[in-house]
């Protein structure tokens, strides 16, 4: 099939892509091409895999569909019915997650920080949560390569977590960004600007530089902004990857011995007819979201699998997580301009980790965050409520706000979650993903801590009037990684207990989820899964369930 | 109402240094304002006094003032049921025929007269009370009133207004900013093309 799709301006993804039938049976179908699924079709087709990879939304042409514009950008974002519940309901939307090929990364703001290595032991640590079923070290050697992949920009020496620099010099930090750096510096806390962040400052391959313009959560139309559709997705097609776009997988088949057979999904042809087809694969790699990942796994009950596919522990769509991310704004008595730049420009980790002076424990980072106006509404109106000449003209002010995100941990609780909903469907009549949601004790601490000292930082860089409102991003969790099959849904290679040749690989794997926000750590993932899979595929390791915690290698 | 912060601004004079597509969106939004089709009189009325309390645009000739109803009007005549739905919320369509019809309720127990019929001080009686979430009226007991007002009231007429020329002007945001990109970075300093900032 002949692509025509421009990734930045002057490069257009010219080429015949490779196109399977629905009948032959591929080494790999893998649902979701963001940032989990983008990268293990790159990974696996260059290893000499066949790859079908099936995603819901299109291609997003970066001088046709991507507009520098607020309101015109909804076509980037998941629009499908999603209901959402609990104390604390999540607000998706916009903020919450993409559709299309690239995912989420098409329009996330391209953070992109390492975990910490407390954060994959955080029961032995601080007693909390569980620990992964892996360690720092084991992800070490793929986040040095995701950082040279996607790349990132950053500072030659970032101090927390382990310490380590990044291979690209920092991008320039507009004004915002410099009120969180002389704030912090105003405090004594250390902090780091221009990353990190997957923006290069300067040209790679084919991709020109960034311009500025501080439109990253709404898709780069330079493509300067790593996106997994900029960095991956057009290797992966070179190698001979399917990327199979407008298709919608609702179930996962499994024959008489328990093992998946394929995906069966909706495609909706240029024509708008939708028809039903099942691509037929030896194995499958679900990395569709947090949400619509255990949906599908749960859509997917069947006789054998009564409670829904790899869900012998009734674990699937539970510890549904979402990074906590109030926004902390302040007014400066001059000019900020806070909407020139990119808005992931400076960062302090500096309590990210436990502090027993803490009435919680883990932890928080601050990031810059620099709404563009139609965002600043919503935060301002959202904040209490207010209207009319209250609400106009706090938006006046709107060149002389600088926002702060408080981005924390908040743990994995067993009843967060993502179910089916009993009664609503959506557009094609499937149960609609239903997300209930409420904050622990533990978390409403970190919170108010992290909004405390987010509005130090600005009072500090000369804020005359600081505000806050809560928000919520980054959904993971509800597929996890564990150390048996008791407890979690993929062991420590993805790989679905239940399931010999099923795999999940996206956010959803997630056991806990530091205060990192979490693409470099799910690509990174992805990177080692793939690995594993190019050993333990002719090993016929795909054969046999995984044998529990004592068989770890192939 | 103080004076206006950034009178050169006039960001859709730019439109020439915009891309294709972004030009597209943005000349539509303007220059094709949909007709109402989906609300009958009383309610597009209650709905364009509501849009006219939470952005009062009175200061500007009718000529000049941003639409904002007929948006609304448009999205609620739409069969497409996406998007985020809270658990204790009808459909967004169903929220803004409940919430409007809800409007009058409340202004009929608290004023004896329906919404439209109100004053600006009467109206905004009402919007406080269905801000503060406990409004009187039977709808409220049925839909939560605070949910309505920012999810969907503010969530709407904000996105809408914003995302308008004129109120960029207002508040001195440039407007698109691709191909050209931003080179003034430093002190929130303007662009050449963008307008400066009086006090006032
Ligand atoms: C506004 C915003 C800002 C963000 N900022 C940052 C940041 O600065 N740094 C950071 O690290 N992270 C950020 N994130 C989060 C990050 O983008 C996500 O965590 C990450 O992309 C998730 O990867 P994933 O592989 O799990 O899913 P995604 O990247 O969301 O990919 C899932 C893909 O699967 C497709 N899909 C879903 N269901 C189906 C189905 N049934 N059939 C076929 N296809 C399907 C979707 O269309 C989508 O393309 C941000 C997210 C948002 C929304
Ligand atoms: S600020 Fe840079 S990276 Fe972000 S969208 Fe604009 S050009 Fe792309």
């Amino acid at each position: 099939m002949k692509l025509h799709v421009h990734l930045s301006p002057n490069w257009v993804l010219d080429t015949d892509m490779r196109e399977y039938r629905p009948a032959d049976e591929v080494d790999f179908c893998i649902v979701g091409t963001g940032a989990g699924g983008g990268v293990l079709a790159q990974r696996l087709a260059s290893f000499g895999f066949s790859v079908v990879a099936l995603e819901a939304g299109p291609w997003h042409d970066s001088e046709t569909d991507m507009v520098s514009d607020e309101a015109g950008s909804g076509p980037l974002f998941w629009d499908e019915l999603r209901i959402t519940g609990g104390t604390d309901p999540l607000d998706f939307g916009a903020n919450n997650s993409g559709r299309g090929v690239g995912g989420s990364t098409v329009h996330y703001a391209a953070f992109c920080p390492r975990l910490h290595p407390s954060d994959f032991r955080v029961r032995s640590l601080d007693g909390v949560a569980v620990d992964w079923p892996i360690s720092y070290d084991d992800l070490e050697p793929y986040y040095e390569r995701m950082e040279r992949e996607y790349p990132v920009s950053g500072p030659a020496h970032f101090p927390w977590g382990r310490p380590h620099g990044y291979p690209y010099a920092p991008i320039q930090a507009g004004t915002a960004g410099q009120m969180l750096l002389k704030g912090c510096d105003a405090l004594g806390i250390q902090a780091v600007a221009g990353g990190p962040v997957a923006i290069p400052a300067g040209r790679v391959g084919q991709r020109p530089h960034c311009i500025m313009r501080g439109f990253c959560l709404l898709g780069c139309k330079v493509g300067a902004k790593s996106s997994t559709l900029v960095s991956h997705i057009p290797d992966a097609i070179a190698d001979g990857a399917e990327i199979r776009t407008g298709a919608l997988a609702h179930e996962i088949p499994v024959d008489a011995a328990g093992r998946v057979t394929g995906v069966r999904y909706y495609r909706t042809r240029s024509d708008g007819r939708r028809i039903e087809e099942v691509q037929r694969a030896r194995a499958v790699i679900v990395a569709g979201y947090a949400v619509e990942t255990p949906r599908l796994l749960l859509e997917s009950a069947s006789a054998r699998f009564p409670d829904g596919l790899a869900n012998s522990s009734g674990t699937v769509g539970r510890f549904l997580m979402a990074q906590a991310g109030p926004v902390v704004w302040g007014r400066f008595p001059g000019p900020i301009r806070q909407y020139k730049a990119p808005p992931a420009c400076a960062t302090t980790e500096e309590f990210y980790e436990t502090d027993p002076a803490n009435d919680f424990v883990r932890g928080y980072a601050l990031q810059t965050v620099s709404p563009l106006p139609i965002a600043m509404a919503h935060l301002i109106s959202g904040e209490d409520g207010g209207f009319g000449e209250d609400l106009v003209r706090a938006m006046r002010e709107y060149n002389h706000y600088a926002a702060i995100g408080v981005l924390g941990e908040i743990l994995p609780a067993e009843t967060n979650t993502v179910t089916l909903h009993p009664t609503e469907k959506d557009r094609f009549g499937l149960p609609a993903p239903y997300a209930r949601f409420s904050l622990g004790d533990n978390d409403r601490r970190m919170m108010a801590a992290g909004v405390d000292r987010a509005t130090a930082v600005l009072q500090a860089a000369g804020a005359t009037e600081v505000h806050a409102v809560d928000r919520y991003a980054h959904l993971v969790g509800t597929a996890r990684m564990g150390i048996t099959p008791d407890d979690s849904v993929v062991d420590r290679w993805c790989r679905s207990w239940d399931v010999p040749n099923l795999l999940v690989c996206d956010g959803s794997v997630l056991p806990t989820q530091g205060s990192a926000n979490p693409a470099l750590t799910i690509s990174a993932l992805a990177a080692r899964t793939a690995d594993w899979l190019r050993r333990a595929v002719p090993a016929g390791a795909l054969a046999h369930r995984p044998a529990g915690p004592a068989a770890v290698e192939v | 109402m103080t004076g206006d912060r950034y009178p050169e601004a006039d960001a859709l004079a730019q439109r020439g240094h915009w891309d294709d597509a972004t030009r597209r969106v943005i000349l539509d939004r303007v220059y094709n304002v949909p007709d109402f089709r989906h609300f009958d009189d009383h309610a597009r009325a209650t709905l364009e006094a509501l849009c006219a309390r939470v952005i009062p645009q009175d200061h500007r000739p009718p000529a000049r003032r941003v639409p904002i109803a007929p948006w609304i009007d448009e999205r609620c005549d739409s069969t497409d049921i996406g998007g985020t739905r809270f658990d204790d919320m009808p459909d967004e369509r169903m929220a803004w025929g409940l919430g409007l019809r809800g409007l009058d309720e409340t202004a009929l127990i608290l004023r004896s007269a329906s919404f439209v019929e109100l004053d600006a001080t009467g109206q905004d009686a009402v919007l406080l009370a269905v801000r503060a979430g406990q409004p009187a009226g039977r709808i409220w007991r049925e839909m939560p009133a605070g949910r309505w007002w920012i999810h969907i009231a503010l969530q709407a007429i904000c996105g809408i207004y914003y995302s308008h020329p004129t109120a960029w002007d207002e508040i001195g945001f440039g407007g698109p900013a691709y191909p050209r990109g931003y080179t003034a970075l430093n002190f929130g300093a303007p662009e050449p093309w963008e307008a400066e900032e009086v006090s006032g």
